[in-house]
């Protein structure tokens, strides 16, 4: 054990001494733990009392929603052999090392851990806004982000134990991996039923977020049953679910150490393609079969067929498309937008029919431009970066970048029609915010593809990620504000057309984002004169 | 024809190439020769257009970023980067579409295809092949677009007896066609038998040139000169 603690001490000494050799980093990092700080410091000040505050069990579901959110991936990971817990790099040197093997997986889920600890912090800030937002104390918000950090434990614990359970055994695995998902599936199922046999208002939705049949599902209901019932002084339910959290650490605790390990084949394998996977997504060159696993893909049609130059780009990615999905560009983003923009629709018509339905068509866009952001990180393009062909192929620089961003330009376009179609077809309203909405979020997607070349051409395709987010967020903020800018002054001289605002406002937000990511692409052709 | 000028490139502080100049004529095959860490792979990314450098690089008389040096230049990658969702046919015919290359490239094509023994795997996409097959579709890439200079980065490293026996007769038939060979290679044994001039590099530089009639005539042993250079440096001499 002494030496994981030597390798964990350097490794630590060595990763702030090459921090402080790298300003841009250095200078990076001490933004975000200020920015960390200066949040969790305004959120928890005092700022007198909340005009209006929120209704409590919308915090109860959110709280809820945040357990899944973090404990549903790591019970996932921990049974995909292990895959988080050990890097290539342990595998190579302490797995081959004289070390016990439970020893070296109490490392592994000590660092995975430490590493979840960042989370926490960004909760804490949360927690403050909670303060702020809704009817409690400041103990009380304290005692959220403690609940966090328990249900971090807790799962880090069952984690462990149901890792070593299911090492070497697929049907164990499938029986825990059908548990795991089953918990969300529970919990989502029994608001949703509740939802549609109740009517869908904002009422019956605080109802059903505050189920007490949610609290029944074990780790993440019980510390919901914990932390609530010690916010609500409700000491039955505490006593409750104190006991039961308390057994399912013992339980877990005490099965690790009886188990008799031998996983390290497992995670061999698992830990080879997560190396992978990091390593491309350091380098920003996804690759296919990384993000779609071992998936055999049953070559059909081939060919190319047409494109000429540049174009052939295009048509090569519409028939790598064509493999990845036989929809093309219609897949599962396509369906959670649909999803997406229908729950927001619905729910404000249903919820609020006083307002005129041109509010449910920007709503909706609000929300749908927000989720298509973490849609939009690696379109074919940026593959096609990773590869020396585009910086070969004899012509105009423009052309082969546009051709190579097409389908990333078409796919949101497609996506919109898709969602925005169906949320006409079900909440009604004027045909022109349809089509605008329509044509809106298309060109969100040109515009966050504009802000990726622009934060290429200034990081370059092989410089830091970090750094390269950093810039890409930044651009995204930079290069809408003139848009809804606009759109917002659009309403506002039009305040005659308010009952179709979604349009008035919607077009010049188009015109602008088709304008400003179209000249991104012409000044930054340069982009493809080298990889650098 | 490559006519390499003044050529330096720098990573911050640290120079992989260092002021070097050198020609290859048509019709010859030049090896860049050196360590690890040489700068042999940073010059071939250098010339084929993908790094930004100080100097200037000429193809066949056009600037080497232009679009009709591109037009003429081959080049295989140390690794191989097959687009891992086409099949073997497919890169063919991607890379025949975009260099607007004429109905020709069909036949050419499927000699090559064949030469590599990749004919009964033309259906196979880019991701199920071994690497010494997805090495083998980037000469095949290369070489379809009948280049005027190709460039090699490490060619022979994980290809099998049969591919490097064809490579090199592939070589020797670019060299009667006229067509200017660059290699970057750290092993001398592979292209000993039909190299014309050789470039060794060291910490960036070039350290000698040799052309083989010169070699030859002065009965130099090139494996010689290359540690000499090498292991000089190395020991601080």
């Amino acid at each position: 054990m002494d030496s994981i603690f030597f390798m964990i001490q350097k490794t630590v000494k060595n990763a702030i001494v090459d921090t402080v050799r790298h300003p841009l980093r250095l200078i990076l990092y001490s933004l975000l733990i200020l920015s960390m700080i200066y949040a969790l410091v305004v959120s928890f000040s005092p700022g007198g009392t909340p005009e209006y505050s929120f209704d409590d069990r919308i915090l109860e579901g959110a709280y809820h929603a945040i357990l899944y959110f973090i404990s549903i991936p790591i019970l996932l990971k921990g049974l995909s052999t292990g895959t988080s817990f050990f890097g290539m790099s342990d595998v190579n040197n302490i797995f081959t090392a004289p070390i016990s093997e439970k020893k070296v997986l109490i490392y592994g889920v000590g660092r995975r851990l430490a590493s979840m600890l960042l989370l926490v912090v960004t909760f804490a800030s949360y927690g403050g806004m909670a303060v702020k937002m809704f009817d409690i104390t400041l103990s009380n918000a304290f005692l959220l982000v403690c609940g966090i950090m328990l249900m971090l434990i807790v799962v880090q614990i069952i984690t462990m134990f149901i890792f070593a359970a299911a090492g070497g055994h697929p049907i164990r695995a499938a029986v825990l991996k059908i548990i795991i998902y089953m918990m969300p599936v529970f919990s989502l199922s029994a608001v949703t039923i509740y939802m549609f046999s109740n009517g869908l208002t904002f009422e019956n939705l605080y109802r059903a977020l505050t189920l007490p049949m949610l609290e029944y599902v074990p780790i993440t209901g019980w510390i919901h049953g914990l932390i609530f019932g010690i916010v609500s002084g409700n000491v039955v339910k505490v006593i409750i679910y104190s006991v039961l959290t308390a057994v399912i650490i013992i339980i877990g605790i005490t099965a690790f150490i009886f188990v008799r390990l031998d996983y390290y084949e497992d995670v061999l394998g698992g830990a080879e393609s997560y190396y992978e996977w990091r390593s491309s997504m350091r380098s920003g060159t996804v690759k296919d079969s990384v993000m779609m696993g071992e998936k055999k893909i049953d070559v059909r049609k081939t060919g190319i067929r047409r494109g000429y130059g540049a174009s052939s780009i295009f048509f090569k990615h519409l028939r790598e498309g064509s493999r990845r999905s036989r929809l093309m560009f219609f897949n599962i983003n396509t369906v959670v937008l649909i999803f997406v923009s229908l729950i927001t629709g619905m729910v404000i018509k249903t919820a609020a029919d006083f307002l005129p339905s041109t509010v449910i068509y920007i709503s909706a866009v609000v929300i749908c431009v927000y989720v298509q952001f973490f849609f939009s990180a690696a379109g074919d393009w940026v593959k096609e970066l990773s590869k020396p062909y585009i910086f070969l192929i004899p012509d105009s620089a423009v052309k082969k970048l546009i051709m190579a961003g097409a389908t990333s330009i078409i796919k949101p376009f497609v996506d919109g029609i898709a969602a925005f179609g169906i949320l006409g077809i079900a909440a009604g309203g004027n045909i022109s915010d349809i089509i605008v909405s329509m044509a809106v979020y298309g060109s969100f997607g040109s515009v966050y593809i504009a802000a990726n070349i622009l934060a290429q051409r200034i990081v370059g395709t092989d410089g830091n990620r970090g750094v390269f987010i950093a810039f890409y967020m930044s651009f995204i903020v930079l290069l809408m504000i003139p848009g809804i800018g606009a759109g917002l002054l659009a309403v506002s001289w039009l305040g005659q057309f308010t009952y179709i605002a979604a349009t008035v406002m919607g077009i010049p937000i188009f015109i602008w984002n088709i304008f400003v990511s179209f000249m991104i692409f012409l000044m930054c052709k340069n982009l493809l004169n080298n990889i650098e | 024809m490559l006519n390499v000028s003044h050529l330096t490139k720098k990573y911050n502080r640290y120079a992989a190439n260092n002021n070097i100049s050198f020609t290859v004529n048509d019709g010859e095959i030049a090896v860049i020769a050196g360590p690890n860490g040489a700068g042999k792979s940073t010059a071939i990314k250098c010339i084929a257009g993908l790094l930004r450098f100080e100097g200037e690089i000429e193809i066949c008389g056009f600037n080497n970023k232009s679009i009709e040096a591109k037009r003429v230049l081959g080049y295989i990658p140390e690794i191989p980067a097959p687009f891992e969702l086409l099949t073997v046919w497919e890169h063919m015919e991607f890379i025949a579409k975009a260099y607007k290359l004429d109905e020709s490239w069909k036949n050419r094509a499927e000699e090559l295809v064949k030469r590599m023994e990749l004919d009964d795997k033309r259906s196979k996409l880019g991701k199920e092949l071994s690497k010494g097959m997805q090495q083998k579709i980037s000469i095949c890439c290369a070489l379809l677009i009948n280049p005027k200079v190709v460039l090699f980065d490490e060619p022979f490293v994980g290809l099998d007896p049969h591919a490097i026996k064809e490579l090199k007769e592939m070589l020797l038939e670019m060299r009667s066609k006229g067509i200017s060979v660059i290699i970057s290679t750290h092993m001398l044994d592979s292209v000993s038998e039909f190299w014309d001039r050789v470039f060794i590099m060291m910490d960036g530089r070039i350290e000698a040139e040799r052309t083989r009639e010169y070699v030859e005539k002065n009965g130099e042993d090139l494996e010689e000169l290359f540690f000499s250079i090498t292991e000089k440096r190395k020991n601080g001499q």
